[in-house]
């Protein structure tokens, strides 16, 4: 009889855990076996998180495997992190290709991008790309729609009460049921991480700020006395919004700098020449 | 030519493990600091509890030693014992200093042993969900306290205070806070002078900052902090 794997990856807080408990538990009441151990690391943000899933006929001796079946990931840590759990030329590979750039998943024989994050974005709120996720899987995975969504109302529950968002999420989850795969042409990774620092020169100052270092978390904003910075379009490392910095108000005080809790963000002054 | 980040932070390893916006990056970035100003880089040791303070092993150029629950002091002091030319920094967090290891810092200071305690306050046990710690102060909504800490289990648990009633008179004894990191850094940086040229114990608790067990964003962990302050008063206790 027929036992399939899945892994879902992706960064914490994706909504990876409940995507696998909505999966196993549907599979569950039609009768099927299952099993289902979440992974992640000892850091309360910011860990790939990872759900392994077996769903089978027969009976599962043990949830943990080494190569699986269909593999989803959502971002780009956490396909470096499953990329053990991958056969090159077996496993299917469906990522989420407005994240990850298409060169990652070259090497792999069957990778199929869906653009959630960005068909979110656009559509959606920008949070319910994992219910287009999900609706995709529930389609691969031959399940009945009305059944999966009944059981993502239980777990949600309290999420879905304002009747407005109900309603959008619902919508995600049936464009994730109707969304074809990319095959070969992926759209642009536009939602990815930055890279590298962003130095912006002004008068007499010099900014740096790295998208590689900086968490979102907003203090420098809130410190800077004189409102030069705000959140900008470009994703930091926990794929959350990184600040910019305004030169023209900028005093230099070098707060953003005192308070980073990340090192991602300093401001110097420049000795000017020719000073009138 | 700007610089981020202080010169013994371990590049390698950054982004670091702690959560956005964490009080922890703001104390080791000012603790970085120190050490870069003192220049004592390759003669310092640094011993980290179990705890999100476990999560910095990798976070300096410096040597490290991570221990277990709430036995960071001994073990940093027995270091300085067979090692008295190296600088021992023990980094704990409150619940590994006040619950657990609280004895171990009373006769560390009792004795009166060369060596830097620094105690990171966030109030909770921050890496297992935020359940109740002594520092807790009162009507403050933990996991385990769903409905305000009770006023039957204490106010807050007043560390630097109770360590002065037993510390050696050369000891130095303060609480900084994330708020004012030039102060923080000139207080750490005063610690470990007082272990460096007098040979005396040296204690400095930092008020810190939980953005995700105490579910605020940075605007209301500020404002959290400067409450906590009314209570937990700011400056050198001895």
């Amino acid at each position: 009889m027929s036992t399939v794997k899945i892994i879902v990856a992706g960064e914490g807080g994706q909504g990876i855990q409940t995507i696998a408990k909505v999966i196993t538990n549907t599979a569950a009441r039609e009768k099927q076996n299952v099993s289902y151990i979440p992974s992640f690391g000892v850091e309360q943000r910011g860990t790939p998180s990872i759900a392994f899933i077996t769903l089978s006929d027969d009976e599962i001796y043990y949830p943990r495997f080494n190569i699986a079946d269909i593999v989803i990931v959502l971002q780009k840590r956490a396909l470096l992190a499953v990329d053990q759990n991958i056969d090159p030329n077996k496993t299917k590979v469906i990522f989420d290709s407005s994240t990850i750039d298409s060169d990652l998943v070259k090497k792999y024989a069957h990778s199929f991008g869906i653009p959630a994050t960005k068909v979110a974005q656009e559509n959606f709120t920008a949070k319910s790309f994992n219910l287009i996720v999900l609706g995709k899987l529930c389609r691969l995975l031959n399940f009945n729609p009305k059944d999966v969504w009944l059981e993502v109302e239980h777990s949600l529950g309290k999420k879905l009460k304002d009747p407005k968002i109900a309603e959008a999420s619902k919508k995600a989850f049936e464009a994730g049921l109707n969304s074809i795969f990319e095959v070969k042409k992926f759209s642009n990774a536009s939602f990815s991480p930055a890279t590298g620092s962003i130095i912006s020169k002004g008068y007499d100052k010099t900014a740096e700020i790295s998208p590689e270092r900086c968490k979102g978390c907003g203090i420098c904003i809130m410190k800077c006395p004189v409102g030069a910075l705000k959140f900008s379009d470009t994703l930091g490392v926990f794929a959350t919004p990184i600040p910019e910095i305004d030169l023209e108000k900028c005093i230099a005080c070098g707060n953003c700098l005192r308070f980073c809790p990340d090192g991602a963000i300093a401001v110097s002054k420049d000795k000017v020449k020719n000073k009138k | 030519m700007t610089k981020t980040m202080p010169k013994c932070w371990n590049m390698k390893s950054k982004p670091h493990l702690f959560c956005p916006g964490c009080g922890h990056g703001i104390t080791l970035k000012q603790l970085g600091n120190a050490i870069d100003n003192l220049g004592i880089q390759n003669k310092t040791t640094l011993g980290i509890d179990i705890g999100c303070s476990l999560l910095a092993w990798n976070f300096f150029d410096i040597s490290t030693v991570q221990t277990h629950h709430g036995r960071t002091t001994p073990v940093m002091v027995g270091f300085k014992l067979m090692k008295p030319k190296r600088v021992a920094i023990a980094y704990t967090g409150d619940g590994g200093a006040y619950a657990i290891g609280l004895q171990s810092i009373i006769h560390a200071a009792y004795r009166n042993e060369p060596v830097t305690v620094i105690v990171v306050n966030n109030e909770n046990y921050a890496m297992t969900g935020g359940q109740m710690s002594p520092e807790t102060t009162v009507g403050t909504v933990t996991s385990t306290t769903p409905l305000g800490k009770p006023d039957r289990y204490g106010p807050g648990l007043k560390g630097p205070e109770l360590i002065r009633s037993v510390a050696g008179k050369d000891a130095y004894i303060a609480r900084s806070s994330v708020s004012n990191p030039i102060q923080l850094m000139s207080t750490l940086k005063k610690a470990l002078a007082t272990q460096i040229e007098n040979n005396n114990f040296s204690f400095v608790e930092v008020l810190s900052i939980c953005p995700t067990n105490w579910k605020t964003n940075a605007k209301a962990s500020f404002d959290r902090l400067f409450d906590l302050e009314k209570y937990y008063t700011l400056g050198e206790v001895k």
